[in-house]
């Protein structure tokens, strides 16, 4: 154990959280969250207490936490689900706050949540729903509608990365699809809307090794300069395959702590215990 | 005395029609059926039989001889004598003594309106005969109300109001539509039946396999066709059918010999012509005999002559199926009447061992539709299944009553019904009701109602309702009620697909799980331009 080598990183990366505006690479400013709260909106579970995070272009950022801890919560509130009240704070996504837009609007700027559980839709076939979803972003962008010949050749390829075969395209949306296949189907719809900041809530669960490997390349392979990817994680096997520039710890709707990888590797080898004693020793490393 | 309605009452709850004579299952077991014959029509059974019915037919009408006739019946059944084999056809009694004896003043008038067509020298005999029985039938009948258990939920009072006419399509009208009202791209197999009357020049029925009839009563087989016309419609129908009988001026007739098989499926397509100042009444007829082990698919379409205008007219229909053992029926049905028409159809299916009777249907036209569909499983191993959809827009009931009886052992039945209310004014009715029988056990029944309420004030009324006597059987059934799904909304807007284009996607889907049992490419399309038209009509998006 090298703790205080470890602790010495975390410290930077604490530093560099504090100023927030030190992006890495210098991109710009993607996603900028500041206190925010939220609470189930037909009751008044308070749920996020007064989150911060802030994602430039060109980050990978992970947020790991205990079951409970807020974090698909937070995936959600980010992309308007409306089960969720937004009771604080605020969040600026491309430079336009997010709370001012309907869900659809979000997406079409280029937000995309890849969900923890995905939901079937029968009756709508696979091709069909990411035709229209990826004409909407076209008609959103000023770009001309592809009529479905033309988007099958814009599919392809993309099947091809996560190993998917054609025929799910003609299936429903995640109507009979296992977990993992469910999973897979969420990547695929992140490679054809090419999405800017992508929000992957464990998309490693339920996935095989070389599923995990395939929806790994698929997402590397979308990375471009301008972009950025926010997982949300249980284990570092993840990390693994789509290195984070940043590590954050979420308890109790706060983001506790952040830093880099270290802090991934605190988690795997002692728990979120680890991270409890860490904070003792080191009060001034809690973000909040 | 089952045949006649006194009180309105539908026939399918009638105990008469439960158990067959062994004789009967005799013939059942060559692979035809027999007339279930009521009381009331022993009179002309007797000389049916004598003038130039089958031995076998003779045989049962001898057997059922006996039951007591109410006089009134009797009379009317004598007043039309039996004709010698060379005299001219029966004529019903001239205007004004066909009313006076009968009850309804609707029928009445129908019976009126009706009588000189019906006394044509052109109508066929086996045509006249349904006519007569019939009228018979009607003389005591009442047309139903609200206060009639099922129709309860469904006012028939603007029907019944109404003054219906003879339709008068001018001769070709249809040719102009038939482009347009294709099942897929190529070439179909087509019968084009106008206000009622099969129209050979619009109809394409050749290269038909041997032995197959499909055509025109007038043609028919006559010895298979007249022991089963109107069959079933005596003791399983509603008034509606007994009007159809009596006013039906052709019947298409489909015969299949033991293992054939037509292999394309067959489009049935009624047109109706609407009359300008006033209501116009067509009364198709379908009669299909299937062999032992023949195998047939049919998708019958209703819809109006001039889709823009909105005259107003009624479609009464009826069909009778006779399923011999392991044959099958793929039978589709839709519903895209005028908006401002009326829409009544009877289906009643006769299935034997081991056959296998398929109903796909989508009501979406007229503002009233009313469909009973009755079903009688009377051998063991035989398959049901129906599922059936219902779109209401704006001022529109749909309804649909459906009853199977399964007496039989090891049968399997599937009912799922969907129900799509779009408009606060708009309703939907559902009772389905299965009938588990004490000898069908080991039967296998799903029965499941799904109904999407989308305006606040819609209804829906649906009773699924399973009644099992067997105990050894595997039984389901549900029913829901329920808005879009939010969940399925959301994720579609998280894909940057607007909450409006979310919505139809949704309810089309909804309806999809249906219609995309029909499996043809035009017909689809047609469907989902009309559900888009009725959900934006009804601003349910
Ligand atoms: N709609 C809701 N109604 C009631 N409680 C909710 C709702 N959504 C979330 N919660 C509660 O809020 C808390 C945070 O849930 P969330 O799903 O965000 O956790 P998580 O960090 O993603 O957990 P996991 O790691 O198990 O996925 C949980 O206690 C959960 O039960
Ligand atoms: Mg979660």
């Amino acid at each position: 154990m090298q703790l205080p080598a470890r602790l010495q990183q975390v410290r930077v990366a604490r530093t560099a959280q504090k100023r927030r505006l030190i992006c890495q690479a210098g991109g710009k400013v993607m996603l900028e969250v500041s206190d925010l709260q939220a609470k189930v909106a037909d009751t008044d579970k308070a749920i996020l207490k007064g989150v911060n995070l802030t994602i430039c272009e060109g980050e990978s950022h992970a947020i790991m936490g205990q079951n409970g801890s807020g974090k698909s919560t937070l995936s959600r509130v980010l992309v308007g689900d409306p089960q969720y009240e937004v009771t604080g704070g605020s969040a600026r996504f491309q430079g336009q706050d997010l709370f001012d837009l309907e869900p659809e609007e979000r997406a079409r700027l280029g937000l995309f949540l890849s969900f923890q559980s995905p939901i079937a839709i029968p009756g709508v076939s696979n091709i069909d729903f990411l035709r229209l979803a990826y004409n909407s972003r076209q008609k959103a962008l000023g770009k001309p509608e592809v009529e479905p010949l033309q988007f099958y050749g814009h599919v392809m390829p993309k099947l091809d990365t996560l190993h998917i075969d054609p025929s799910w395209l003609d299936r429903s949306v995640n109507e009979g699809f296992s977990g993992g296949e469910r999973k897979r189907n969420e990547v695929l719809q992140l490679a054809v809307l090419e999405a800017d900041l992508a929000i992957l809530d464990e998309i490693d669960s339920g996935l095989d090794i070389d599923a995990l490997r395939d929806v790994a390349t698929a997402v590397n392979g979308l990375k471009r300069g301008n972009t950025a990817t926010l997982m949300v994680t249980h284990y570092k096997r993840l990390l693994n395959y789509i290195h984070p520039t940043h590590v954050h710890v979420m308890r109790a709707g706060q983001i506790i702590l952040s830093g880099g990888i270290e802090v991934a590797d605190v988690l795997e080898n002692e728990g979120y215990e680890g991270i409890t004693n860490l904070l003792k020793k080191e009060p001034a490393l809690q973000t909040t | 005395m089952s045949l006649a309605c006194k009180a309105g009452c539908l026939h399918s709850k009638s105990p008469g029609s439960a158990q067959l004579p062994t004789r009967r299952s005799f013939f059942l077991a060559k692979g035809f059926r027999l007339k279930e014959r009521a009381a009331p029509r022993e009179a002309r059974q007797t000389y049916l039989a004598a003038a130039r019915r089958s031995s076998a037919h003779r045989t049962y009408c001898q057997s059922g001889g006996g039951t007591s006739v109410s006089a009134r019946e009797q009379g009317v059944e004598q007043a039309d004598a039996p004709p010698s084999e060379s005299a001219a056809p029966p004529v019903l009694p001239q205007n004004g003594a066909v009313s006076a004896a009968v009850r309804d003043s609707w029928v009445g008038h129908l019976l009126d309106t009706w009588a000189d067509i019906n006394a044509s020298p052109d109508t066929p005999e086996l045509l006249q005969e349904l006519h007569e029985e019939c009228g018979a039938a009607l003389q005591s009948a009442r047309m139903p109300n609200t206060r009639v258990e099922s129709f309860r939920f469904t006012d028939v009072s603007s029907i019944i109001k109404s003054q219906p006419q003879v339709p008068e399509a001018a001769e070709g009208a249809a040719r102009g539509m038939l482009s347009s009202h294709m099942l897929r791209e190529d070439h179909e197999l087509r019968a084009v039946i106008v206000d009622g009357c099969l129209d050979q020049g619009l109809s394409n029925l050749s290269g038909l396999p041997d032995g197959v009839y499909i055509g025109s009563i007038r043609d028919a087989p006559e010895e298979v066709v007249a022991m089963r016309l109107g069959a079933q419609a005596t003791t399983k129908g509603t008034p509606f059918t007994q009007v159809n009988g009596a006013l039906a001026q052709d019947v298409v007739c489909i015969v299949l010999p033991p293992g054939a098989e037509v292999t394309q499926p067959l489009h049935l397509l009624h047109i109706a012509s609407g009359r300008e100042q006033s209501v116009s009444l067509n009364s198709p007829r379908l009669l299909i005999i299937l062999g032992r082990d023949a195998h047939l698919q049919i998708l019958e379409e209703f819809c109006p002559l001039d889709s823009n205008q909105r005259e107003c007219y009624l479609t009464n229909a009826t069909a009778e199926f006779e399923l011999a053992e392991a044959s099958s029926l793929q039978h589709g049905y839709v519903n895209l009447e005028s908006i401002a028409a009326w829409h009544v159809k009877s289906t009643l299916v006769n299935q034997a061992a081991r056959s296998h009777y398929a109903l796909t249907e989508a009501n979406l036209g007229g503002r009233i539709s009313r469909h009973d569909v009755v079903i009688s499983q009377m051998g063991p191993e035989t398959e049901t299944t129906m599922r059936n959809l219902q779109v209401c827009g704006e001022r529109q009931v749909h309804d649909l009553h459906s009853s199977l009886r399964l007496d039989h052992p090891s049968g399997r039945a599937q009912q799922l019904h969907k129900c799509i209310v779009a408009s606060s004014t708009g309703r939907g009715v559902f009772d389905g009701n299965v009938q588990v029988n004490q000898k069908a056990q080991q039967t296998d029944a799903a029965q499941l109602s799904r109904n999407l309420l989308l305006a606040a004030k819609g209804a829906v009324f649906a009773r699924p309702n399973l009644q099992i006597i067997a105990d050894d059987v595997s039984c389901t059934h549900g029913c829901t009620v329920s808005d879009l799904e939010e969940d399925q909304l959301f994720y579609f807007t998280t894909r940057g697909i607007g909450a409006e284009q979310a919505r139809k996607i949704l309810v089309y889907s909804f309806g999809k799980e249906i219609t995309q049992g029909f499996r043809y490419p035009k017909l689809e399309a047609r469907l989902e331009v009309a559900v888009n038209d009725l959900l934006s009509n009804a601003g349910a998006l």
